[in-house]
């Protein structure tokens, strides 16, 4: 029940963010020198009228206040309005959340599957000389810029022809069998995963090695050895149990990146995720669709934050007792 | 000791990458290897051969093997609409035209309107009689009729359904043509008065009666979404070569072919010849290049350096490369002539620069000064040619007899002397007020071919003793002052225009139209006096524009070239060379500088069937 009532107060407590958080994207959007009529402008073709016309659909005849409460009303309603062509957001949106999400889910589950046990690996061994190659390939991995390797990646794609030079699916898709239909979004996942993976793999491993290292340090752990324990049960029921709570907070984060960590490396691989239609959009100005997943981001974060929080009060009864 | 062993061992490494990605053609300058579009031996104009009742179009070109898709590419976001008559950006209007065949078309060799869903047409005076194809039919079977033709251009076009640009120019001083049916295989267009461009704009799209009507009885706002990105393409129903099977947003969109397409082979087979037509969404440049080295699509078009490395490899590979001749896209300077003032009394323009920027003399040396040569071998890798008219280098109207001219210092100082400009002891050029000649000239930031031209004459106009204070500004800044603070002095700008329709600038040549940049009427200064030659050529426009017989068009259209040749409003820099790369196994490929490559796409064929 207590903790109900926790989640509650969070949730209200979200408002004003939320609000806050539209108020100043709109702003900045629509105060910017972006204008999204400036390529129609320049088109020879274009009349004046049709110019006029244009500039009442979008509503920038109105001032921005104006615009702003138009935008917030259809979207308390959970109406997210249309896009400068006239497409409803938020059926542009299901198009492409699936496909983040795709690459999103397989990159986190690989790197959590991985990263937690290699951290932990370097930690037991501290000082070893695995530890120190860990170390030198993590540090690889945190030090080479996305940008750099995935083009890097598709440059091999290109001289090796072993690898789709970007996308999700071949164009003869539709024709395959299930079976093959599988391999080929797997074929193509594989180098931007590659990329995603290498990335955040170093961090985590790195978070989860000092993690532990610190606990190890400590003086219940000394005790626990010292009362003639097993290592096992040393580090396996004790240490990591007191490594794991900052790695929860972590996997909040790594919700919030669930549908817009990663639109750098789906721009350079072209992958049809909402990376690539976010940026399009700001581009263009398109505000419906800049604001709805800006809004996104902000929700994906507070949830990521409110879940993390959650997990942490089950997992650790000294936050139980502080917090509720 | 041991350090500089690693650092030699890398070097050595970089070395070996340099040397393996320049291979030893590239030294073969590019200007030389595409010297002149390649002779194409054009195959006759189809003709139309009734064959049970039905009129086909017959294409004379050599038969082929029937299977196989052609990959093509589209860059940016994909398409916005499939319906043809919404599209506002190049990409939806060349996917959806894929789809929809035109009463007439453009012959991509010589630039005359023949027919194409029509069987043939007649003008009298302010009429033009369409003769349909007996016996053609749409995708779902049933017939195209003179209904379709007086539907497309009455309930959807005239009536402002859709994107009415194609509306706005079919207004003829405010009136609209009539469409009417003389019977169901006959059209009759009038014109309220002779309109020469009038033939062209037939070429848009017919759109199918029984599918459209409905959606238009739905209203415009429900028109607007009507065959929009998200419909089924299994409701569509075409008169094309193509039509849509799938659309997967930011990846591709692809096509099959039409079984029932009325053009068929010497062999009396029904084309086209291809299965499938897939274009794949790529979002920039590079993915694209990317794409065609790892043989994703089959066919590309190629800019500055890409082209020059890409012929080098071209011998060895299985790629032709075609020199489509110049681009209808004219890279050009303005100059800010404007004289008014604003809403708060101020000049747009500061008024000593006026003088200069007013002076016929003054843009003349300007132009005289610039090295166009330099600009295209340095710019635009030699891709290019130094550009003297508004009108582009491969449109049907270029007044010939203006020559171009080279760089000449001397010519300049001369023409600054007689408008009284000098230049001082320390070589600094000044009015005859006193005032050093000193300006702003823009660009759009972010567009490195631009910005490029734009230091090389901020460099040519510096030895006349001019001040030039470059500034790339961006995109929309630069759009907003030039057509609504007009607070500019010069700007590097590019612009597209038709080939075969020079009405199609009006917005820009006309004194009030909406891109007449270089003396910019804003709706206050509606009535504002126009210059000598902005008058005429706005005589000249509408003169053009009411001709019917081409040499009499060419006439008033040669005239207004040798103003703006003459005056410099503009002054023209270059026009690029298009260049594009596709691979050989596909034949019939007859490349023109009006058509490009695929405006016969249903004669394309895969020599492998694949």
């Amino acid at each position: 029940m207590q903790i109900l009532l926790y989640i509650f107060k969070r949730i209200l407590q979200t408002i004003p963010l939320l609000i806050i958080v539209s108020l100043i994207s709109f702003f900045i959007i629509r105060l910017s020198p972006v204008d999204p009529l400036a390529e129609l402008k320049l088109n020879p073709s274009v009349s004046k009228e049709t110019l006029q016309r244009e500039t009442e659909r979008l509503g920038l005849d109105k001032p921005i206040i104006v615009q702003y409460a138009k935008w917030a009303k259809s979207f308390v309603r959970g109406d997210l309005g249309v896009t400068s062509n006239g497409e409803q957001v938020s059926a542009k949106l299901k198009e492409r959340i699936p496909n983040t999400l795709l690459l999103t889910v397989v990159v986190i589950f690989l790197t959590w599957v991985t990263g937690v046990p290699l951290g932990i690996f370097a930690a037991v061994h501290w000082k070893s000389k695995r530890d120190r190659i860990l170390t030198v390939l993590t540090s690889i991995g945190m030090a080479i810029p996305s940008f750099f390797f995935a083009v890097l990646l598709l440059i091999f794609a290109v001289k090796t022809g072993w690898f789709p030079v970007g996308g999700l699916t071949s164009s003869d898709f539709l024709e395959m069998s299930f079976a093959q239909k599988i391999w080929d979004v797997t074929h193509h996942l594989i180098l931007p995963v590659a990329v995603l993976f290498t990335i955040s793999l170093a961090g985590l491993q790195r978070q989860m090695r000092g993690n532990l290292l610190d606990v190890l340090d400590s003086d219940y752990v000394k005790f626990a050895r010292a009362k003639g324990l097993s290592e096992f049960k040393v580090i396996y029921k004790h240490a990591l149990r007191n490594a794991v709570n900052p790695m929860i907070t972590l996997l909040g984060f790594e919700f919030a990146s669930l549908l817009s960590g990663a639109a750098l490396t789906e721009y350079v691989f072209q992958y049809p995720g909402l990376g690539r239609l976010i940026l399009e959009a700001v581009l263009r100005s398109d505000i419906n669709l800049v604001m709805a997943s800006l809004m996104i981001g902000a929700v994906m974060l507070i949830l990521g934050n409110l879940i993390a929080d959650i997990l942490l009060i089950i997992t650790d009864p000294r936050i139980r007792r502080k917090e509720v | 000791m041991k350090r500089i062993g690693y650092i030699l061992v890398v070097l050595l490494l970089l070395l070996l990458c340099v040397n393996r990605d320049l291979p030893v053609a590239e030294s073969e300058a590019p200007q030389t290897a595409f010297a002149a579009p390649q002779q194409v031996v054009f195959p006759p104009r189809a003709k139309t051969v009734t064959l049970k009742g039905v009129d086909y179009l017959q294409s004379q070109a050599p038969a082929g093997k029937f299977g196989g898709a052609l990959v093509m590419s589209t860059i940016g976001e994909g398409p916005k609409t499939f319906n043809p008559f919404n599209t506002k950006d190049a990409t939806s209007a060349a996917l959806s035209e894929l789809m929809y065949d035109g009463l007439v078309t453009t012959d991509p060799q010589t630039g005359e309107t023949v027919p194409k869903l029509a069987k043939s047409y007649e003008i009298k005076g302010n009429d033009y009689i369409m003769h349909l194809r007996r016996g053609i039919k749409w995708s779902d079977g049933k017939p195209i009729t003179a209904d379709d033709v007086v539907f497309t251009w009455r309930n959807i076009i005239f009536d402002g359904f859709g994107n009415t640009s194609a509306r706005d120019s079919v207004v003829i001083d405010g009136k609209l043509p009539t469409v009417r049916k003389a019977d169901d295989y006959t059209v009759i267009f009038t014109t309220p008065q002779p309109f020469a461009p009038f033939l062209r704009l037939l070429a848009g799209p017919i759109a199918p009666k029984h599918v459209f009507e409905p959606a238009v009885k739905k209203g415009k706002a429900y028109f607007e979404t009507f065959f929009s990105t998200n419909a089924n393409p299994k409701n569509f129903v075409t008169s094309g070569p193509f039509r849509m099977v799938e659309y997967v947003p930011a990846q591709r969109v692809v096509y099959e072919r039409n079984p029932d397409y009325y053009i068929i082979n010497t062999e009396n087979r029904k084309l086209p010849y291809l299965d499938k037509v897939i274009y794949l969404i790529v979002g920039d440049l590079n993915n694209e290049v990317l794409k065609f080295e790892g043989g994703e699509i089959d066919l590309i078009n190629l800019h500055g350096a890409n082209a020059a490395r890409f012929k080098a490899r071209e011998r060895y590979s299985d790629f032709a490369m075609y020199n489509l001749g110049p681009d209808t896209g004219t890279m050009y300077m303005g100059i800010n002539q404007n004289n008014r003032r604003n809403e708060k009394g101020e000049f747009y323009v500061n008024s000593k620069k006026q003088k200069w920027f007013r002076d016929k003399n003054f843009r003349q040396a300007v132009d005289f000064a610039l090295d166009r040569k330099n600009m295209v071998l340095n710019i635009a890798n030699g891709l290019a040619a130094p550009l003297f008219t508004p009108e582009s280098l491969n449109s049907v109207f270029l007044n010939k007899t203006l020559k171009p001219y080279g760089r000449n210092l001397d010519k300049s100082r001369e023409l600054l002397k007689k408008s009284g400009f000098y230049q001082d002891g320390k070589g600094r050029l000044t009015d005859k007020y006193g005032n050093r000649v000193e300006f702003d000239l823009y660009t759009n930031a972010g567009n490195t071919e631009r910005e490029a031209i734009g230091v090389m004459v901020k460099q040519d106009l510096e030895d006349l003793g001019m001040k030039v204070n470059f500034k790339p500004i961006e995109f929309n800044s630069l759009v907003n002052k030039l057509v609504s603070t007009l607070d500019w002095d010069m700007v590097i700008m590019g612009l597209t225009g038709s080939p075969l329709e020079p009405n199609g600038g009006k917005n820009v040549w006309l004194s009030d139209g909406t891109l007449h940049v270089f003396n910019q009427r804003l709706e206050k200064d509606r009535r504002s006096k126009r210059l000598p030659y902005e008058a005429r050529i706005d005589e000249l426009f509408k003169q053009g524009a009411l001709a019917v017989k081409f040499e009499d068009r060419k006439k008033y259209y040669d005239e207004y070239q040798k103003i703006v040749y003459d005056e410099k409003p503009f002054i023209y820099i270059y026009s690029p060379i298009r260049i594009a790369a596709m691979r050989k196994k596909f034949k019939n490929v007859f490349p023109s500088s009006l058509g490009g490559l695929t405006h016969n796409v249903e004669e394309i064929y895969a020599e492998d069937g694949k």
